[in-house]
């Protein structure tokens, strides 16, 4: 337990590393970065390896069982809504590709929904999570969210994808981003937490416009990035790292569905397997872990 | 600049003295000259200040050879890629000294994209008595010159002049990460995080790449070179270190590419100690080779490394620098000094090897009596001509009078560069913004 707690709180610095390598004066170190995924790796492998998991879906006994619901009627919702006005105070920008129908889970639930839209968001858009990573442009992002706000607040309506660690590590650094948030009202989120790092999130950075079509546009972007970046003349390639979001952010929807299947929009098919069987046995939890909350163990984990 | 910083005693010698740190300030490098004659430091503000030492004289013989401040000039300014928009910075990467061939000294400096070459030069005569122009310089009437005369040199206060002989730019797409001059005295080779680019010092505009990491997808990037150095009497062979913890030597005689290592020099990791972290800190942060060419000096995270050249399945000597921390990887690593690059320093007869830690703690190992000492660089511990005290740092246990706590241990002073006199017992350790210069009390008695 005390690994996947570990493992999870690694996860998400990691994450806070990699996104505000970003915005670093000199450029991005591809000498630091590369050991931070390294270690975000290794953190994940140990996260997802560890059989004691789904600490961080504690939550409210509602909240697991209107999962599942989440995501059918994410993406119809809302697409867009900026999240709930408890969990308001914890960020100012808007977030798009929320899905509205957690307005039911909106008073305390608010964040999974919105995560769940995320991580459907995610898996449309794999590569937004690249494009949030790895492409400069988050200045775009920025409006959407600052970058003030976010490193310090490690938002808990982060977008998903890009730091995407879906699954297991988002949950927990979920649950870290609300403990260093105040929370405000009991934050039953639980594993839908993403991490404030990255860039990028639901939509696209900087287009909080709602629907699909924002969601698809920074996919266009990050795979046009990387390719850009290949052709002519050389570019200090750090799609790697932004790639490694986006399989994470696929890996990531994986967990938050209680069926194995992904979505078919899976960025990275070949990590669905052994992770998308994880998430069944994550969601069906014991009652002991089921009761604790992600706050005391995301306290814990500090 | 250094003239208002005149109290400079012997063991203290300090760039700024002001009570705040601008970032700025601190100094990036430090290097000693063939002869120890000078001392060239580079800060993150890209400026160079290059640090003479005094001839000892007769008259005051405590003032034994002390470091004065000789030159400062601004090696390198910010620059902006508009094609990638990216700033570069102008904090200077390296600076290493070419071989003394004239009355002029000159280095290399480097920031992350471009290596410069300097000359610095004397002026301390200067002609008079010219025909044509007066002492301001001014045209004379000609009316007025009955007689010629030979302009003759009168001396005059010494001047130091830096001018930039060759700039060697572009050759680099990544972060350039040390420079080292061949001993053939006419070549230079830099590093950045995945090439190797070999340089004529005479010509700027071409360069030979040796050695090329860069996987063909980057999504497979598992390694980056991390530093690199020419063997100090062969001038076919280079070292280079991974971040992996490993170390190639090369020759480039074999191959115009040197991809094809000749040797490999790798520890094979411990299993007990894997954790989280372990890739980071076996990442080698320096290599140096021994002034003897025998052996290579290595620096990752937690301890120093002697390799033998003939030796590739491990070091023959590993010193613990800062074992302590092993066990706070986890912190060190949010608050990102588990990515701090420490420097390591050999003496000129190869017997001591020295190394920066936390608290602005140095330590030095001897490597016959395998006797070690933990020094600290700090103002109140630093009267001019006070001996240094050894530090103790405890972990746990039975704690002595002045031992620090692990957890006392101020993680934001940290000593990353040093450097040791090619001679003599004289080291240069820079903590941020302050070069301290300290000398071993038993030669400056033996003088």
């Amino acid at each position: 337990m005390e690994f996947k707690l570990e493992a999870h709180r690694i996860v998400s610095i990691s994450l806070g590393k990699i996104y505000n390598s970003r915005v670093q004066r000199g450029g991005i170190k591809l000498h630091k970065n590369l050991l931070v995924s390294l270690v975000l790796r290794s953190a994940r492998q140990v996260y997802l390896s560890d059989p004691c998991p789904g600490l961080y879906l504690a939550g409210p006994p509602g909240a697991p069982l209107q999962l599942p619901a989440e995501p059918a009627a994410g993406p119809s919702a809302g697409w867009g809504e900026p999240p709930p006005p408890p969990a308001a105070g914890l960020e100012t920008e808007p977030q798009p590709a929320h899905p509205a129908a957690p307005g039911a889970l909106r008073a305390g639930d608010a964040e999974p929904a919105t995560t769940v839209a995320c991580a459907r968001d995610t898996l449309q858009s794999g590569e937004a999570a690249a494009a949030a990573g790895g492409a400069g442009d988050q200045a775009g992002g920025s409006d959407a969210f600052p970058e003030g706000p976010r490193e310090t607040r490690r938002d808990c309506r982060c977008p998903p994808g890009v730091e995407g660690q879906p699954g297991a590590p988002g949950a927990a650094p979920h649950g870290d981003c609300c403990a260093e948030d105040e929370p405000p009202a009991p934050p039953p989120i639980g594993p839908r937490k993403r991490p404030a790092a990255g860039a990028g999130g639901c939509g696209p950075a900087g287009r909080p416009a709602p629907g699909s079509t924002p969601v698809k546009k920074p996919r266009r972007d990050s795979e046009e990035r990387p390719g850009r970046a290949e052709e002519g003349e050389e570019e200090m390639e750090t799609g790697n790292v932004a790639n490694l979001i986006s399989i994470f952010g696929s890996s990531f929807s994986g967990l938050l569905r209680k069926s194995p299947r992904g979505g078919g929009e899976e960025a990275e098919g070949e990590e669905r397997g052994p992770e998308a069987a994880e998430p069944g046995q994550i969601c069906c939890d014991t009652a002991v872990l089921r009761d604790m909350s992600p706050w005391s163990t995301a306290i814990e984990a500090f | 600049m250094g003239e208002d910083t005149d109290t400079r005693k012997i063991n203290h010698s300090f760039l700024r003295d002001h009570s705040y740190v601008t970032e700025a300030d601190v100094i990036s490098t430090v290097e000693f000259n063939h002869t120890g004659e000078l001392l060239a430091t580079g800060d993150k503000g890209g400026r160079v200040v290059i640090f003479q030492r005094e001839p000892e004289s007769k008259n005051a013989p405590h003032s034994q050879g002390e470091y004065d401040v000789y030159s400062t000039f601004q090696s390198h300014e910010p620059e902006f890629d508009y094609l990638k928009s990216l700033e570069i910075e102008e904090k200077i990467n390296k600076i290493k000294w070419l071989p003394q061939q004239n009355a002029a000294h000159s280095l290399l400096s480097t920031n992350d994209k471009t290596i410069k070459l300097w000359k610095i030069t004397e002026r301390d005569k200067r002609p008079e008595g010219y025909n044509l122009k007066d002492e301001e310089g001014k045209l004379k009437d000609l009316s007025t010159v009955t007689s010629l005369q030979v302009p003759v040199l009168k001396p005059m206060d010494l001047m130091v002049e830096v001018s930039p002989r060759r700039v060697f730019a572009n050759g680099h797409t990544y972060h350039i990460n040390s420079i080292s001059v061949n001993s053939d005295c006419e070549t230079y080779m830099s590093a950045d995080d995945l090439r190797i680019n070999l340089w004529h010092l005479a010509i700027t505009d071409r360069s030979f790449n040796i050695v090329d990491i860069k996987p063909a997808n980057m999504e497979d990037l598992t390694e980056v070179i991390t530093a690199s150095e020419f063997h100090p009497h062969h001038c076919n062979l280079f070292v280079y270190s991974s971040s992996k913890g490993s170390l190639r030597l090369c020759d480039m005689r074999a191959a115009a590419l040197c991809d094809k290592h000749s040797k490999l020099f790798e520890e094979p990791e411990d299993p007990s100690n894997r954790s989280f972290f372990s890739e980071i800190i076996s990442s080698v942060s320096d290599v140096k080779f021994s002034h003897s060419g025998r052996y290579m000096l290595t620096r990752d995270y937690l301890t120093v490394k002697v390799w033998d050249l003939n030796m590739e399945a491990r070091p023959i000597e590993t010193y613990q620098v800062h074992d302590y921390l092993r066990s706070k990887l986890c912190s060190l690593y949010e608050n990102d000094c588990i990515f701090d690059k420490f420097e390591c320093a050999w003496n000129g007869s190869d017997s001591v090897i020295m190394t920066g830690a936390y608290n602005n703690f140095f330590r030095m190992f001897d490597r016959n009596t395998k006797r070690d000492v933990t020094l600290e660089a700090s103002r109140e511990s630093s009267k001019p001509r006070a001996v240094l005290k050894p530090r103790r740092v405890c972990v746990g246990g039975k704690r002595r009078r002045d031992d620090i706590s692990v957890d006392s241990l101020d993680f934001t002073r940290k000593i990353l560069h040093t450097a040791w006199h090619p001679a003599e017992n004289i080291i240069a350790v820079a903590a941020a913004n302050n070069l301290y210069i300290f000398q071993d009390k038993v030669n400056s008695e033996t003088h």
